[in-house]
């Protein structure tokens, strides 16, 4: 897939649009796909992500998701963190004119390059939190579809955040964009229409993916298409030693018998829980004693410009 | 809306040419895709053109895939196709509303209804797909991708809320003589079928044109019992845009 665009923006460009006239200047580029490129843009001291696409149909029916997401939120008395800022044209130097929105820059990394940098004994924690924004999003009637590794980013802390809504589907319609090896309908696992157990699958061919990737991707090139099944996917979990305390619970979101993602991440909690925190007594200065310190010196740093702030 | 989506992996050799059949499908208010499966490069310059010509007649899409992206390939083509339709009609509805205005040309808020519209039909609106499969003696160690990819198909068409059907076409035909045949009539679930395919008789012809034809001929056939057909006219009208 390439997007219809080769050009891209050098840093300290500005991006201005054409309805309401924001003006963002460019920082660096993010990220890109299917639909478009992802830049982290400036304005008035506030970083955000600015997607910019080629295709404006395809465009404003990602905004139209996050809208209607958020006003769902809304309507159930949630009070729903911004998530998108801005929606505007821009005209390039081509002549043409590209549609963007803009929206919460979320600083992180990928699901993938956070457990390698900050050690697997964040998975757990990381992927509970990952279920609960599952849950808010499916109580607000929707499931995200393209439940993917590259599709979270984590923040510090393992607070993870959702990117990219072109798959994001009401409950009851068609998934409007799914990853093979994630999809329930490659598996021979139910159909592609969404519901929260959907979702649930997809997650847990990302918990395999996580720890057994080499295996998985093994397991989908060596099945005929006939035997493709969750229960090959669930007897890599059971002989997974990473995943193997999981596997009850792996073999559930497999075969959808949960029956949203709360109940789900009230049963992950319990696991987590029971297993207990995975620290050793021996180890030197735990990578969470670390943090510790990081988040004070962060909480000081705060007041300190408060303080500043106030005197000034 | 009515789609034929034509897979193959040559050039066509016999009876009327390809491009004027999907010249004519496109006529009937059938869009025309074609994918040509190359796995070892062997569609060859003149293959190619071809295949892009019969989907440029046929309103349509054309790609090259790997028998490794074959699902992929018919998944992404299928549904773009849906929405350009429906962007078609929609576009051609806005100018009777709004004058010469695209839906580029529309400020964010009001492209947003469109958009929601556009979608809206993406998913109700009744489909049909027609495959029509190459099965000359290049294609053989091809066919159980194909067939893999239209099981796949099924599954996402039986997904949609609107209602959506598929049939299944090999040409040439097993008999002399006979341009194409019949393998799955208009279904919305194949689920319980075990072979799509049952032992061919790969022949070496390939005759494209006729065969596309024959899909048209069936299509129409079709519509003579239930006249008001889904074409796109007067999908628009739940809709005051
Ligand atoms: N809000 C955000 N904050 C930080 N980075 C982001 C944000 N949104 C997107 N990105 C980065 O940009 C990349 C591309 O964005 P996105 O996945 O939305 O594009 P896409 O064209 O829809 O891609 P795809 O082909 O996966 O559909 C993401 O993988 C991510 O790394």
């Amino acid at each position: 897939m390439t997007t219809s665009f080769e050009w891209s923006l050098p840093r300290g460009s500005i991006i201005s649009g054409k309805w309401k006239q924001g003006s963002y200047r460019v920082e660096r580029m993010l990220g890109e796909g299917a639909n478009g490129k992802v830049f982290l843009v400036e304005r008035a001291k506030y970083y955000y992500a600015l997607k910019l696409g080629s295709d404006a149909v395809d465009l404003q029916s990602e905004v139209n998701v996050l809208q209607s997401i958020y006003k769902q939120k809304e309507k159930r008395g949630a009070k729903p963190g911004l998530f998108l800022v801005d929606v505007d044209d821009y005209r390039a130097a081509d002549g043409k004119e590209y549609p963007f929105y803009v929206m919460r820059y979320i600083k992180g990394k990928t699901l993938s390059d956070y457990l390698q940098s900050q050690g697997k004994e964040w998975f757990p924690v990381v992927l509970y939190n990952l279920l609960g924004k599952l849950a808010e999003l499916h109580e607000a009637g929707w499931s995200f579809g393209d439940l993917k590794v590259e599709n979270v980013l984590v923040a510090d802390y393992g607070r993870p955040e959702l990117v990219d809504y072109g798959g994001a589907t009401a409950f009851g319609k068609g998934v409007r964009q799914f990853t093979e090896i994630y999809d329930r309908g490659y598996w021979n696992a139910g159909t592609r229409i969404s519901d929260a157990r959907y979702d649930l699958f997809s997650f847990a061919v990302l918990c395999l993916k996580l720890q057994e990737g080499r295996r998985l991707a093994q397991l989908s090139s060596g099945l005929l298409p006939q035997t493709r099944t969750p229960d090959e996917l669930a007897k890599l979990a059971a002989t997974s030693a990473a995943l193997k305390p999981l596997s009850g619970w792996l073999r559930k979101a497999l075969y959808g018998e949960f029956a949203s993602a709360r109940e789900a991440a009230a049963a992950w909690q319990q696991w987590m829980h029971k297993s207990g925190a995975p620290s050793k007594a021996s180890a030197p200065a735990p990578r969470w004693l670390k943090g510790l310190f990081a988040l004070s010196a962060a909480v000081l740093a705060t007041t300190i410009y408060l303080l500043l702030r106030t005197a000034s | 809306m009515r789609q034929i989506l034509l897979v193959t992996d040559g050039c066509s050799n016999v009876g009327v040419s390809p491009v004027v059949a999907a010249a004519q499908a496109y006529a009937a208010q059938i869009t025309v895709n074609v994918v040509g499966v190359i796995d070892h490069g062997d569609l060859g310059e003149f293959g190619s053109s071809e295949i892009e010509e019969i989907a440029r007649a046929g309103g349509g899409l054309s790609r090259l895939s790997h028998t490794r992206q074959l699902s992929q390939t018919v998944q992404m083509m299928t549904r773009k196709t849906v929405v350009q339709t429906i962007q078609q009609a929609v576009s051609r509805e806005l100018k009777q509303v709004l004058g010469n205005t695209s839906i580029e040309e529309l400020p964010p808020e009001k492209r947003g209804e469109v958009v929601r519209v556009i979608d809206d039909l993406t998913e109700t609106a009744k489909l049909k797909v027609a495959l029509l499969i190459d099965a000359s003696a290049s294609m053989k160690p091809k066919l159980a991708a194909v067939e893999e990819a239209i099981r796949d198909l099924a599954i996402s068409l039986s997904s949609r809320q609107g209602s959506s059907e598929l049939a299944v076409f090999h040409f040439p035909g097993s008999a002399y003589g006979e341009d194409c045949m019949l393998d799955l009539d208009w279904t919305s679930n194949i689920s319980g079928i075990h072979s799509i395919f049952p032992r061919l008789q790969m022949r070496g012809t390939t005759p494209t044109g006729p065969a596309l034809l024959h899909v048209i001929d069936f299509y129409q056939k079709a519509d003579y019992g239930n006249r008001k057909n889904d074409g796109t006219d007067g999908m628009m009208s739940d809709y005051v845009v």
